[in-house]
């Protein structure tokens, strides 16, 4: 019981995005699930009477919250970790379609999976399965690259563990040994024989041996079983990322992850397609494999009761291949009553048919990627680094060090590192004593050959995934250069296209031809497949890093006050870090890569460009890069103007609905999935305006809108009210640099025409440069720049005279127009009081004599609130005579008390003595906002 | 393509022609007949012709012509150069002025294997004319709604023509002119900030004197950084710069004699010298004639009032700060104007100069200052030394040195 909380716990933290993952690993915390994640999923822990040991979520989706559903997608993972041991019913059904939705999607990345599974399994069919899938990683570790695994033990379970629930899940139902293996063995009788020469059929083989196995051992088995599903969603994207070499294409790749859990899209169609054309021995066993599934489950009845439904949906879907108009998300029946299967089936089945159409636009969202990456990437961390065992300052350095990795392989590799790093400091006792705020960061392990060597074996792949999906589009990409054939040769020589095109083929609806499908060798296959992985984690794995520096803990939902404590204070260590990896060598070499990765996907594009035309943001995203390529391309060439190119049709289109996010600035084309749209901006620019919390924070998450809006190139009212709310945020706080990037922004944006507060902002200009600037060319410049009405209106009229009193030296009126300033000018001329004020004295010690009353030096100088014609309150006047005095004194002003009522000041004394003190606050770099104790305190100590 | 129909034979002629007058010129070092043949924006009816030949001419033909003379056709400047003239006629500026500049890039490179400065004169020319080009190219580029950014290329090809002639020998004498030419890009451009490399470059060389330059070229430099000064209220070097320019440049050229005027009559007013009208009325700059008027009179009114008139035209050229700043000069004119009346009335108290009369005066002239205000100014005229006394707060009076209460500034700007 406490076990399993246990993992939910750490489960839950897996939504976390990685760096505040790490953290909240490392430290313990328990990122509980939110309070509203509860009610979007409905979810609750139950504890069934058979197994009592183990814990069982009901997930209820209802229609109502099929909005969620994204997110839901994004969790599911999570969801079915949920369910330990006696769940397994469900799991693993739910494992075994997944099999059947990647089987019947085409796409033999799956195959390729279960092949080499399939030739291993019946060593280990006897063995503890824990062992097994031990071993069997250890032989995957060869396909899968080395910079997937390195993380920990954890992850890399989760690897070979993910490939071999997929294959076996069919007769997974440990609670019913005895008649579900004899179920299973139904199967290969029935179908598998026509199909033996074909890896499918040798799936289902081994699927049945490890079926036994699996009954024999269930805890251990989960404790592995657990991670499976992420990687087993990875393998979706596995099977359908077609462009690994741009991390645009994780989009395209989530895209068709989606498909075949809705499968009213590729799903029936492929059923339509594949069944008329398949040969009669093939037929039923498409059809015999759901129909054990539904054996199975009554069989099981009792244990389904508390199987996820989700899983039982999907088995569903399978059951009904035919007219499965299913969405696999959404289960309005409440499993707990579903006691009678095909009761509760047929009620899904009319709900979501009519409940599918409506979903589908929601697919424009996209985020899953990230959950997949982030676990893959963070369970091994999770398994070595227990909770609240590591110091504050040891989470820093992780995050730090993670925060330099620019895509997966880097994550991983680090993550490698960093894991010996820290088995080395609790080896050596220092895990405590060192200092990890000092110490240095590793440099980041090179990835490259296993890079391209992915890169050269996938690409093929994601050509012909990529043709058997648009091959209409294809003629259309003018963008261009067809190099396809080339990267196609590089292939081993028995693994031809037509083998490939057999596949596609069929996926496709064109003929199906079981000649190829029997002539092909697993060999190739388990070539592919070894290469996909990678590519996979690298896709997937890029935006969530993005994300993680965007978000706070609360991941899916939208950042409330939640996210803002870790928020605040990882700010400062995010930038600390940032400055760390400002020129290292390391940088250079991830610029390298980089670049180069750019060049492959030169050679890539011909696969990438036009991929779907369902899939609007992939395809906008391929065409966007291509057109940088271009226009690299124009750049060398100087042949075409870049204006041709049509920017408006490449420009990204954000999809990401979080309100909150963390400004990091882009080193790559942006991500439309890391990328607010319009409306949600909005939003977030309200929640600034709006917000309570610190200069530093706001300036962030203005700078990230401000980047969003720039990157969607959307220049209109909205952008001008950011952009004006930045300045206005900027002159409160003095923070002139800040400030000028927005007012040099405004000043375009109101000359394109765009409404705003153009005289407000007109008038801070003219006293920025009258007052900061001292130079007389943008002074003048500035001046006659003014719109012509300009000078009726009182904010730019203020500025005009603060400048006359300025250059003349007319230090009453400066401190006249300085009480009267309008919005928000007193701040900004509140950055020059004191050099007014200075030079006043020093105008009214050379010409009063003999002396002066402070008194009026201080309503002069504006050191009293009131002005010089109100009715004296004499508290205040008391207050600011004071006041003045004292800066008098600062400033070296001799002064006479000689008369206890009347200060005086020495005009003759003070002539030679005045001179203008270091500021208090002066620091040496010159800019206080930057001084060490803030530094300090804002840092989590 | 303006002009009548050209044969085919013509046209063949024309150009062999020109290439034959271009090689010999080059051959025969002679710089007078080498100008006309660059001189793109001369619109001299011999180019124009030409450019009517080549534009009925086959490109491949033209490039054949070129190629097939001797080498002394110098194909690497005339085939863009051509093309220059081509795009020229046809008002086709900004593909103009990538030939040209082309061309002139090779130019250049010749002219760097030229032992001696003979080409200088042509080398004025090819530097005169992309500059033109430039601006005219950028305007084309405005009215299409592009960036100009043709005259910004041609100020980085005169920097790199400055590198050229900047050095030790005979081509040094050329460097003023493409400073001055620089000039004129950067003060166009308001990229004044650059003029300070090539100011340094050509006042701190100590092999080459100053003196030693053309005349011409001398009052630009003059006159270009006489402007600079202005801006930098430095008025004491303002004012030797643009007196300068003034003693040398040509008496006949009055548009001239008004440019260096418009500047240096604020210097010489913040400087405590005021022209006389008649000079303000001959070159026409009777927009100071009312500063200058204010001035004389104590009259702030007046001169806020002139300022006001005129915003826009000094805004412009840039004087407007150095004007507004005789305000006090203005003041100062009032007080004394009070004084020399109180001196009238009772030389004895003559000295002491109350406030709420400063304040009377100012109220007459419409200006509406309490007495807060004109303290200040009062004590800000004794702090800048335009008048000696002190101000007594107490009593509200200003008093005066009994000797020279004020100072003329004679040449000497206002304290500050």
């Amino acid at each position: 019981m406490l076990k399993s909380k246990e993992r939910q716990v750490r489960l839950g933290s897996r939504l976390l995005p990685v760096p505040t993952c790490t953290l909240l690993l490392l430290s313990g915390r328990n990122p509980k699930f939110e309070e509203k994640d509860k009610v979007d999923f409905s979810a609750r822990f139950l504890n069934p009477p058979i197994l009592c040991d183990m814990q069982v979520i009901t997930v209820v989706i209802n229609n109502h919250h099929r909005k969620l559903i994204k997110r839901i997608r994004n969790r599911k993972e999570d969801i079915k970790l949920q369910t330990p041991g006696g769940a397994g019913a469900g799991y693993n059904n739910a494992a075994g379609s997944y099999v059947n939705q990647n089987w019947q999607q085409g796409s033999y990345v799956n195959y390729g999976n279960n092949n080499q599974y399939a030739s291993y399994a019946p060593e280990a069919t006897a063995a503890a399965p824990t062992q097994q899938y031990q071993q069997s990683y250890n032989q995957w570790a060869d396909y899968y690259s080395q910079t997937e695994v390195s993380c920990a033990p954890g992850t890399e379970n989760v690897v070979s563990t993910g490939t071999a629930n997929a294959v076996h899940s069919v007769p997974g139902v440990p609670g019913v040994p005895g008649g579900y293996v004899a179920s299973n063995t139904q199967q290969p009788a029935t179908f598998a024989a026509p199909w033996r020469p074909d890896s499918s059929s040798s799936d289902v083989i081994t699927s049945v041996q490890h079926g036994a196995a699996i009954s024999n051992v269930q805890d251990g088995y989960w404790k592995h079983g657990t991670p499976t599903f992420q990687t087993q969603s990875v393998g979706h994207v596995q099977s359908n990322v077609r462009t690994p070499l741009d991390s645009n294409h994780t989009y395209a790749g989530y895209q068709e992850q989606h498909k075949p859990v809705h499968p009213q899209g590729g799903y029936q169609e492929q059923h339509k397609t594949v069944h008329p054309q398949v040969s009669g021995a093939q037929y039923p066993a498409t059809h015999q494999l759901p129909y054990n599934y539904y054996t199975s489950l009554q069989t099981v009845s009792p244990t389904v009761q508390q199987t996820v439904p989700q899983s039982v949906q999907q088995t569903a879907s399978q059951n009904i291949p035919f007219d499965s108009r299913v969405s696999k998300m959404q289960i309005p029946t409440n499993p707990r009553i579903a006691t009678n299967l095909v009761l509760g089936l047929s009620k899904i089945d009319k709900d979501n048919s009519v409940s599918g159409a409506a979903v589908r636009p929601l697919y424009v969202s996209v985020a899953p990627p990230k959950t997949n990456s982030e676990v893959t990437s963070h369970v091994g961390a999770d398994s070595i680094l227990k909770p609240g065992m590591f110091p504050n300052s040891l989470r820093g350095y992780v995050e730090r060090a993670l925060s330099r990795c620019k895509d997966d392989k880097q994550m991983a590799a680090c993550q490698e590192v960093m894991k010996e790093v820290i088995t080395k400091a609790t080896a050596d006792g220092t895990l405590y004593t060192r200092n990890w705020d000092m110490e240095p960061l590793f440099p980041i392990p090179s990835a490259d050959r296993v890079n391209n060597e992915a890169l050269q074996s996938s690409t093929p792949v994601s050509s012909l995934t990529n043709n058997r999906r648009s091959p209409s589009r294809r003629s259309k990409s003018r963008w261009e250069p067809l190099s396809v054939d080339k990267l196609v040769d590089k292939q081993p020589p028995h693994t031809p296209d037509t083998k490939y095109s057999g596949w596609f083929n069929q996926s496709e609806g064109g003929k199906f031809s079981a000649g190829r499908v029997v002539k092909e060798n697993n060999w190739g296959h388990l070539k592919f497949t070894s290469s996909d992985p990678k590519v996979t984690n690298k896709v997937a794995q890029r935006p969530a890093k993005r994300q993680c520096l965007g978000d706070g803990p609360s991941g899916g939902d939208n950042g409330g006050g939640a996210s803002s404590d870790s928020d605040e204070q990882s700010l400062t260590a995010y930038y600390a870090g940032a400055v760390a990896l400002a020129d290292t060598p390391e940088e250079k070499k991830r610029r390298e890569s980089r670049s180069k990765r750019f060049e492959k996907a030169r050679g890539n594009r011909s696969a990438n460009s036009y991929s779907r035309p369902k899939t609007v943001g992939a395809g906008l995203y391929t065409k966007r890069t291509n057109a940088l390529v271009l226009k690299k391309d124009f750049e060398e060439g100087n042949s075409r103007a870049v204006e041709d190119i049509d920017w408006d049709s490449l420009t990204v289109k954000g999809t990401c609905q979080e309100v909150e996010k963390r400004y990091l600035r882009l080193t790559s084309a942006p991500d439309p999935a890391t990328v607010r749209p319009e409306e949600v901006l909005e939003k977030a620019l309200l929640m600034v305006q709006g917000s309570q919390k610190n200069y530093l924070h706001k300036c962030d998450q203005l700078k990230s809108i401000r980047q969003d809006l720039t990157v969607q190139r959307i220049r209109n009212e909205l952008t001008v009210k950011v952009y004006e709310t930045h300045a206005r945020l900027a002159i409160e706080v003095g923070d002139l640099s800040e400030y000028n990037q927005c007012q040099s922004q405004l000043q375009v944006l109101y000359a394109e025409g765009n409404k705003g507060c153009i005289m407000e902002f007109s008038a801070y200009n003219l006293l920025c440069v009258i007052l900061h600037s001292n130079n007389n060319r943008d002074l003048l410049s500035a001046m006659s720049k003014l719109p012509v009405d300009a000078r009726k209106d009182e904010a730019v009229k203020h500025a005009l005279a603060v400048r006359a009193a300025v250059t003349s030296g007319n230090y009453v009126l400066f401190f006249r127009l300085y009480k009267e300033a309008p919005n928000l000018g007193t701040c900004l001329m509140d950055l020059y009081v004191e050099k007014m004020r200075y030079a006043a004295v020093k105008c009214m010690s050379r010409s009063y004599r003999p002396t002066l009353p402070v008194a009026y030096i201080a309503q002069v100088l504006g050191f009293s609130s009131v002005s010089s014609t109100a009715e004296p309150s004499d508290e205040k006047d008391i207050d600011a005579i004071e006041e003045c005095a004292e800066w008098l004194k600062a400033h070296g002003a001799c002064l006479i008390t000689d008369n206890p009522d009347e200060v005086l000041l020495d005009s003759k004394a003070s002539t030679s003595s005045l001179f203008m003190p270091e500021p208090e606050d002066a620091v040496a770099h010159g800019d206080a906002t930057l001084a060490v104790n803030d530094f300090l305190t804002r840092v989590p100590s | 393509m303006a002009g009548s129909y050209i044969s085919m034979g013509e046209a063949h002629h024309r150009i062999t022609e020109y290439l034959n007058r271009f090689s010999d010129a080059v051959s025969y070092q002679d710089v007078t007949s080498l100008k006309p043949l660059l001189s793109l924006s001369s619109n001299s009816p011999y180019l124009l012709s030409l450019a009517d030949a080549l534009n009925i001419f086959q490109e491949d033909s033209t490039n054949k012509l070129i190629r097939q003379g001797h080498n002394n056709n110098y194909p690497d400047i005339v085939t863009p150069l051509f093309r220059s003239f081509q795009n020229f006629r046809i008002a086709h500026l900004v593909d103009s002025y990538l030939a040209f500049e082309k061309a002139a890039n090779s130019f250049i490179q010749e002219f760097r294997n030229w032992e001696s400065a003979w080409a200088l004169e042509a080398l004025f020319v090819v530097v005169y004319e992309i500059r033109v080009l430039a601006e005219r190219a950028d305007r084309e580029l405005v009215s299409h709604g592009k960036t100009p950014d043709k005259l910004k290329a041609a100020g980085s090809y005169l920097m790199k023509v400055f590198g050229v002639l900047a050095g030790k020998g005979p081509k040094r004498v050329g460097a003023l002119y493409v400073t001055c030419q620089l000039f004129k890009i950067y003060f166009k451009l308001g990229t004044v900030h650059l003029c300070r490399s090539v100011i340094r470059s050509i006042e701190t060389a100590r092999i080459f004197d100053f003196e030693e330059f053309p005349v011409r070229d001398k009052v630009t430099y003059m006159y270009y950084t006489g402007r600079l000064e202005v801006f930098n209220e430095n008025f004491p070097a303002a004012d030797q710069k643009l007196s300068y320019a003034l003693m040398h440049c040509n008496p006949r050229r009055e548009a001239n004699i008004r440019m260096i005027l418009k500047y240096l009559i604020p210097v010489k007013l913040s400087i405590g010298i005021l022209p006389e009208n008649s000079l303000l009325v001959k070159y026409n700059l009777i927009e100071y004639s009312d500063v200058v008027l204010a001035l004389r009179r104590g009259d702030l009114r007046l001169l806020r009032n002139a300022l006001q008139k005129h915003e826009d035209r000094f805004l412009r050229s840039g004087v407007y700060l150095v004007l507004e700043k005789l305000e006090l000069q203005v003041y100062q004119r009032l007080v004394k104007k009070i004084h020399i009346i109180q001196k009238q009335k009772d030389p004895t108290k003559a000295h002491q100069v109350k406030l709420e009369v400063i304040v009377k005066a100012l109220k007459w002239l419409d200006m509406d200052m309490d007495v807060d205000e004109v303290e200040c100014i009062m004590a800000i005229l004794i702090h800048k030394n335009l008048m000696k006394g002190y101000f007594a707060h107490k009593s509200k009076v200003v008093v005066l040195s009994k000797q020279d209460p004020f100072p003329k500034l004679n040449g000497k700007p206002v304290n500050s």
